[in-house]
């Protein structure tokens, strides 16, 4: 369970303040997956990130006792200059034991097919062999939540299929929380869905469809 | 998962330590003696510019031995300093992963520059030593505290610069400014005894002055400098923790914050 309480978030903008967020309250169950829907800009990625941890709301509070995971696929905290074997190691060591980090690279090394790409830096990886290795990586880690923005279209046909079902193998055992475009797929991995309207307001739906609905008639599709 | 806030940290800096040193040095061959070699290299010429060209020379001590002293420890200072004040937006790629934070990459920095500059400092040292300048380490002790107290300053103001550099941004531009005058206030190029002791005061605020001059007492037994203390450069390295982590637990949510 995840449980938002009060939040705000606002950024600072030479036009004044622009608030995402003002008190949300929202408690998201157990074991279940969650859409974020809304239009461009709503704020569905910045809830993500608020609820991921890795940016801080204004006031309120984020309490769970799961383990999230960093954005899956992101490739920002890549260092170019290193190879992609090194990057995946220094995640390893921040999110794994010495003794699984054999195991962790191994398994993107094995994941990602990038060949002997895989020991050269990743500046000169090309933007698909980034987004292989960052899947590769996330799907690395085991988390009760995982943080999906607009993963969808990750490398060729084949990689995709791959990536399609290790993410449903995955959604066995642990939730996600979802960003994306492609209605298609938040039906087909997500439970519940959280819709963020014209007005900043946030519903909570206990199913995707509903909320896609409502989605629809606010946007006027 | 469960892992305690110490061991999170720990883990964080570790990976920090060697991501550093990875990037900084592990494209060239010869790898991580480049670490060593760099600053050495520096060193060497300096030592060629003031000792041989110039021919400067130091009563009671040897001026190799003098200027090593002076210049490694004001290395370590402006390497761990300068770095951190654009420390944010440098790392800010890694702030994603949720268990590092930004006084690790301080840490993890301080810790790898302490380590590359100890070694040249030994290194160099020998290599002076061999080549027949006299010097005899008699307070390996106070060396070595110097030497920390150095590294737990140079943190103190490193997390002072990464909390003001992020809260005032306009300050990026003129913080580094502050740092390079103390190159030449600092006795590095000149000993304590070649100033008028009226003006002493004027120096002995620095605790950098008092670092370097400690060093040179340390390792020449006829080096004797009145007026510094191993008391007053303490209190300032606790004074410049204190300060800075006091500073860095307020605003760490609100730097973490886009």
């Amino acid at each position: 369970m995840i449980r938002i309480e009060n939040l705000t978030k606002s950024y600072r903008t030479p036009a004044g303040r622009h608030y995402v967020f003002k008190d949300l309250n929202v408690e998201l169950p157990s074991e279940k997956s969650v859409a974020l829907i809304g239009r461009n800009g709503a704020g569905k990625s910045t809830l993500l990130r608020v609820i991921g941890g890795i940016d801080r709301p204004d006031s309120g509070k984020i309490s769970t006792d799961k383990t999230i995971s960093w954005p899956v696929g992101l490739a920002g905290g890549f260092q170019g200059s290193l190879t992609g074997r090194e990057n995946v190691k220094f995640v390893a060591r921040l999110y794994a034991t010495q003794s699984e980090l054999r195991d962790k690279v191994a398994f993107v090394e094995e994941f990602a097919e990038l060949g002997k790409y895989f020991d050269m830096p990743i500046k000169t990886y090309s933007s698909g062999m980034k987004s292989r290795l960052g899947f590769g990586l996330s799907m690395a880690f085991k988390f009760d939540y995982y943080l999906v923005d607009e993963v969808t279209a990750v490398g060729d046909a084949r990689f995709k299929q791959k990536c399609a079902d290790l993410f449903k193998a995955r959604h066995k055992e642990a939730s996600f929380l979802m960003v994306s475009h492609s209605l298609g797929s938040l039906k087909e991995f997500c439970d519940v869905a959280l819709f963020i309207g014209r007005d900043n307001k946030v519903q909570y739906f206990d199913s995707v469809d509903e909320a896609i609905e409502v989605y629809k008639v606010d946007e006027g599709i | 998962m469960a892992r305690s806030g110490f061991e999170v940290q720990k883990a964080a800096i570790k990976a920090l330590f060697l991501r550093e040193i990875k990037t900084r040095f592990g494209k060239f061959r010869l790898g991580y003696l480049w670490a060593a070699l760099e600053p050495m290299a520096h060193m060497l010429i300096l030592l060629a510019i003031f000792g041989f060209i110039m021919h400067r020379t130091m009563p009671d001590i040897s001026f190799p031995v003098f200027l090593i002293n002076g210049i490694v420890p004001f290395f370590v200072f402006s390497n761990i300093t300068n770095r951190s004040i654009g420390a944010i937006e440098a790392n800010q790629g890694l702030f994603n992963y949720r268990p590092v934070k930004p006084i690790d990459t301080i840490i993890a920095r301080a810790i790898l520059e302490a380590m590359i500059y100890a070694v040249v400092y030994v290194l160099l040292m020998v290599i002076v030593g061999l080549a027949g300048e006299e010097f005899e380490v008699t307070k390996m002790v106070t060396l070595v505290l110097v030497w920390v107290l150095l590294v737990i300053l140079s943190c103190g103001i490193g997390l002072i610069f990464i909390v003001v550099g992020k809260t005032f941004p306009e300050t990026e531009k003129f913080l580094p400014i502050l740092i390079k005058p103390l190159y030449f206030i600092s006795c590095i190029m000149f000993s304590l005894h070649n100033i008028p002791k009226d003006y002493w005061p004027y120096l002995l605020w620095n605790p950098i002055v008092h670092v370097v001059e400690l060093c040179r007492e340390a390792v020449v037994p006829g080096y004797i400098s009145e007026g510094v203390s191993l008391n007053y450069l303490a209190f300032c390295a606790l004074v410049a923790l204190f300060v800075g982590l006091a500073l860095y637990r307020n605003r760490e949510e609100a730097m973490l914050t886009s």
